[in-house]
């Protein structure tokens, strides 16, 4: 075998993608000096293929782009792309634009900070950042697009900090399949603990949350390692402090453990908060009384666990699933390139809820989608020693292969639309118990099925597929 | 003869067909024109986001039995990948008979675009192949491997040696076209160059190229009263399939813009007849597209036979459909030959479009004999098909202005988002079915009942259109429709 790193399965798209998280802010009109089909690449990757869904206010089919081409590598495109710029300034409503290079046009040299600069008189404006993908992802990308709104648009305050105010960060839109919900659902709980959440993407935000950001107590970094680097930003150019929590909270344990982390950092109501938190509670519980039955009440849902996601993702769920599901973690696979330096502490908190007979598991940091299901191949019969997988569209196949209960965490997430789905919080452990059964009783049978199952026929000829497609 | 299958690279429709991607008049004048070589292309000063010829490359060839591509690119070049590929976890399949489209890249880096990366490419070509071994490896290049110069055919070469398959690089840089069909056809180059061989024996097969063979088990039982096995050249198609369809008696395409290139290089290698000047769509379509079938064989009887039993069985239907859409007015935007297919289809139905736009227009294919046009401009001769029309990659800017400017009752199209934009002014849109499931009466059939169900009771749509805000200015909602085109010095 060869030692050769691969790169199979994306689980990341291009830099330019990261133009989605200017597209999640409303009004932020994004102009692409990149090729063609450079931004397809990116909206199949988070879109469609990730729920389904487009931006809005601006839809895929309507971003701007100079759709570089062969003459441009011969005669340079930022003549175009002024011209462009010009013309979707004077035909779209939009608060600000923000210009992006692809690949080609930052090799052949085209200066977009120059174009940009020509917009300086312009009542929107206009900003200008570099997403080549050869750079990096679309991870790296989400970061660029908001170092660029933060170095070349936000002003520092000139008022004293907004008392509970506080921004949200960690989140990459889009790339998060339930980023959205997510942001909906954690608004509502904090505004429920007495804060004053400042959110910048989703509808009804836009310029004006974003004007909002010097002006935040504290910032709150909900994720891994996503968006430190922008705390760290925040921190410096306006003086925000910054509470980084490792994850999105999803369950009981892991939600009411960020409630009380919340409480204590930003000094709030313990008293309103331990309601909350009893009230949220006792529902839940009232729900897993019901389902007794079908959740290890004689079922056999596989407790070995499989991940191949984001560390965002992979902490999220792996948090909640060994301390609310009873599930064991096997083998976990981190597939959005993390820096070196962030490894340990995705490690550490992976590994930090415990329980009885607990043993340790392996962590893979890779760029290869693909390494998961190559690792469950390794085991011809999966039968004798069932597991669970929870990773993205890529690996539902794999789980449908071994028959293993499978859970899209991580995009690419395209077999079903999302829409306000979020695993987040208290009502997050009950979206994943209807999801996650629902699944698994249609991949087991079980023993007293009255049912007979045809043996003679053996997977062995490739059926002809039809591929979804467009022409 | 288009087809060069000698050189290692598929020339780009623009230079090959002389293909345009801009363009505002009728349907006749585009035929007339392209017939006559004078086509040309409108450019834009304004634009937006189009598709890419590298994907449907890859895509492709991805799709294919036995296949790995390596893609020599950013990584980000292949992120769509899984938009082709989810749909193998939903196919009705037993567990373990399917398996992802293998697609590895070399995930370029800033170094390698000043150092180059052939190495690199070597070692993920060896590393893929000890993965997954596959049958042939295809290597496609791309914007950025082009630009920083790689010598990609080189090492395909070398490697063929070295690992003892086929490895062959298919041209799939995005920048070359502005016609993401290019890149079906850098896929049919490179799936020629690996697995066609010339045959001197003749089979009772018909090659169908297409994306997918849906449909076929409605259309075989026609095919084989002429004595024919249909061979799908579709995704999962086999290094065997490929082979038969070397010994077809000819060849048929799903459009133009996907199956020319290989039916053409069919035709140039194999001696296999390509039939392309009639599809195989709606009645009228399909009558023309048998009964050429039929007597390149020599069994016209048995086609009059079944074109015969076909519209006794379907036209009722069709002719209920037809009183149910009395009056509607459609509008098309579609690929270079269902645009014009879909004009016609609806002409069968009585039904008047108002406006077809093309994503791109080929005047001419790959076919042998240029005495035979394309499909569009053999309508305009043969049954004076005309249509007001425009030609754009995909605007959907220019789209929604036509859009708005006709007010259709319903808008055909599939995929690049035209339908999306009519649904939020309250227009219905249906995701038109193109291939073997739309070939005949029955293909007629199904569609006016899809299209007659589509534009009765929108009542989820009107009351979406009340609350849709368009991002525009007033400056776009006063523009006229075909505004972005750069004026010509």
């Amino acid at each position: 075998m060869s030692e050769c790193k691969l790169y199979e399965q994306n689980r990341t798209c291009c830099a330019l993608g990261g133009i989605f998280t200017a597209l999640a802010i409303e009004k932020v009109l994004p102009v692409l000096h990149a090729g063609p089909g450079c931004h397809s690449q990116s909206g199949g990757f988070l879109g469609m293929a990730n729920g389904f869904t487009a931006p809005v206010t601006y839809p895929d089919s309507a971003v701007p782009s100079t759709n570089f081409c062969e003459e441009d590598v011969v005669f340079g495109g930022a003549d175009r792309l002024r011209k462009l710029t010009e013309e979707a300034l004077k035909y779209y409503n939009a608060d600000l634009a923000i210009i992006a290079s692809g690949c080609t046009s930052e090799i052949v040299g085209d200066n977009i900070g120059e174009v940009a600069g020509n917009f300086e008189d312009s009542d929107v404006p206009v900003l200008h950042v570099s997403l080549p993908g050869f750079k990096g992802n679309n991870v790296w990308g989400h970061s660029q697009v908001l170092n660029a709104i933060i170095d070349q648009y936000l002003t520092p305050r000139e008022v004293k900090a907004n008392k509970g105010q506080v921004n949200i960060f960690g989140i990459v839109p889009y790339f998060d399949p339930y980023w959205f919900s997510t942001l909906e659902k954690l608004e509502r709980l904090l505004l429920d603990l007495g804060l004053k959440p400042n959110i910048i993407y989703g509808p009804g935000k836009g310029i004006a949350a974003l004007n909002r950001v010097p002006d935040a107590e504290f910032n709150l970094i909900l994720a891994p390692w996503t968006d430190l680097d922008i705390a760290e930003k925040l921190k410096e150019k306006f003086g925000t402090p910054y509470l980084h929590y490792p994850c999105v909270p999803v369950g009981i344990s892991e939600t009411t453990d960020f409630i009380h982390e919340l409480v204590k950092y930003a000094d709030l109501d313990i008293n309103n908060a331990e309601e909350i938190i009893k009230k949220s509670e006792s529902r839940i519980y009232y729900y897993l009384q019901q389902q007794a039955k079908a959740w290890y009440g004689g079922s056999m849902m596989p407790k070995r666990l499989f991940v191949n996601a984001s560390a965002a993702a992979a902490l999220s769920f792996v948090r909640f699933a060994i301390r609310d599901m009873n599930f064991i973690p096997y083998k976990v696979f981190i597939t959005e390139d993390v820096p070196e330096e962030r490894q340990t502490y995705i490690i550490e908190k992976l590994k930090e809820p415990k329980y009885d007979g607990w043993q340790d598991f392996d962590v893979v940091f890779t760029t290869d989608g693909g390494a998961c299901d190559i690792e469950i191949k390794k085991v011809k019969d999966w039968s004798l020693s069932r597991a669970t997988l929870f990773g993205t569209t890529w690996d539902e196949l794999t789980a449908k292969n071994n028959a293993f209960p499978f859970l899209a965490i991580s995009a690419p997430s395209g077999n079903d639309v999302i829409i306000d789905k979020s695993y987040f919080g208290y009502d997050g452990e009950l979206v994943f118990m209807r999801d996650l059964y629902n699944d698994s009783i249609r991949k087991f049978l079980g023993s007293g099925a009255v049912a007979k199952l045809d043996v003679a026929k053996t997977p062995s000829v490739e059926r002809k597929v039809q591929a979804a497609h467009v022409c | 003869m288009a087809v060069n299958l000698k050189v290692s690279e598929s020339a780009t429709r623009e230079n090959r067909l002389g293909s345009i991607t801009g363009y505002n008049g009728t349907l006749f004048e585009l035929a007339k024109s392209g017939c006559a070589g004078c086509l040309q292309n409108k450019k834009r000063t304004f634009q937006t986001t189009s598709n890419c010829a590298h994907t449907h490359c890859i895509n492709q060839l991805a799709g294919l039995a036995g296949t790995l591509v390596v893609d020599h690119a950013p990584g980000g070049c292949s992120a769509s990948q899984i938009c082709f590929s989810a749909v193998k976890s939903r196919i009705p399949a037993p567990p373990g008979t399917l398996q992802h489209a293998r697609v590895i890249s070399t995930d370029l880096n800033e170094t390698d675009t000043i150092f180059g990366a052939l190495d690199k490419l070597r070692d993920r070509v060896r590393a893929a192949y000890d993965r997954h071994h596959p049958r042939e490896i295809y290597i496609a290049t791309s914007c950025v491997s082009a630009i920083i110069g790689e010598d990609v055919n080189s090492v395909a070469d070398e490697l063929t040696q070295e690992l003892g398959i086929p490895v062959v690089m298919a041209s799939a840089e995005g920048l070359r076209s502005k016609i993401w069909a290019s890149g079906f056809d850098a896929y049919c180059h490179a799936a020629s160059r690996a697995r066609l061989k010339p045959k001197n024996e003749r089979n009772n097969t018909i090659n169908y190229i297409g994306f997918t063979n849906l449909g076929q088990d409605k259309v075989n039982p026609l095919f084989e009263r002429l004595g024919l096995e249909l061979i799908a050249l579709t995704a999962t198609a086999s290094i065997e399939d490929f082979d038969r369809a070397c010994s077809s008696v000819a060849s048929f395409g799903q459009c133009g813009a996907q199956s020319s290139y290989l039916c053409g290089a069919l035709e140039d290698v194999c001696d296999v007849r390509y039939f392309q000047h009639h599809l195989p769509y709606g009645g009228i379509g399909f009558e023309r597209f048998f009964r050429d079938i039929a007597k390149h064989i020599g069994r016209e009887e048995d086609a009059e036979a079944v074109i015969a039993e076909e519209k006794a069985k379907y036209m009722p239907i069709i002719e209920e459909n037809k009183r149910r859409l009395k009056g509607k007015r459609v509008f098309i935007a579609l690929g270079a030959s269902f645009a014009y297919e879909y004009t016609r289809l609806l002409k069968e139905l009585d039904i008047e479009t108002v406006h077809a736009v093309a994503y791109h227009y080929d005047p001419k294919l790959d076919n042998a004999n240029q005495e035979e046009k394309v499909a569009a401009a053999t309508d305009v001769i043969e049954l004076k098909l005309d249509v007001e029309t425009s030609v754009n990659d995909g605007q959907a800017v220019e789209t929604l202005q036509l859009i708005r400017k006709y007010q259709p009752d319903a808008v055909l199209t599939r995929g690049h988002d035209a339908g999306s934009w009519g649904v939020v002014e309250g227009i219905p849109a249906l995701g038109c079915e193109i291939g073997l499931i739309l070939m005949g009466y029955r293909g007629l059939a199904m569609f006016s009942t899809a299209l007659a169900d589509l534009v009765t009771n929108n009542n989820m749509l009107k009351n979406l259109a009340k609350h849709y805000k368009a991002p525009f200015s007033a400056n776009y909602d006063n523009l006229a429709p075909h505004s972005f085109y750069r004026k010509v010095v």
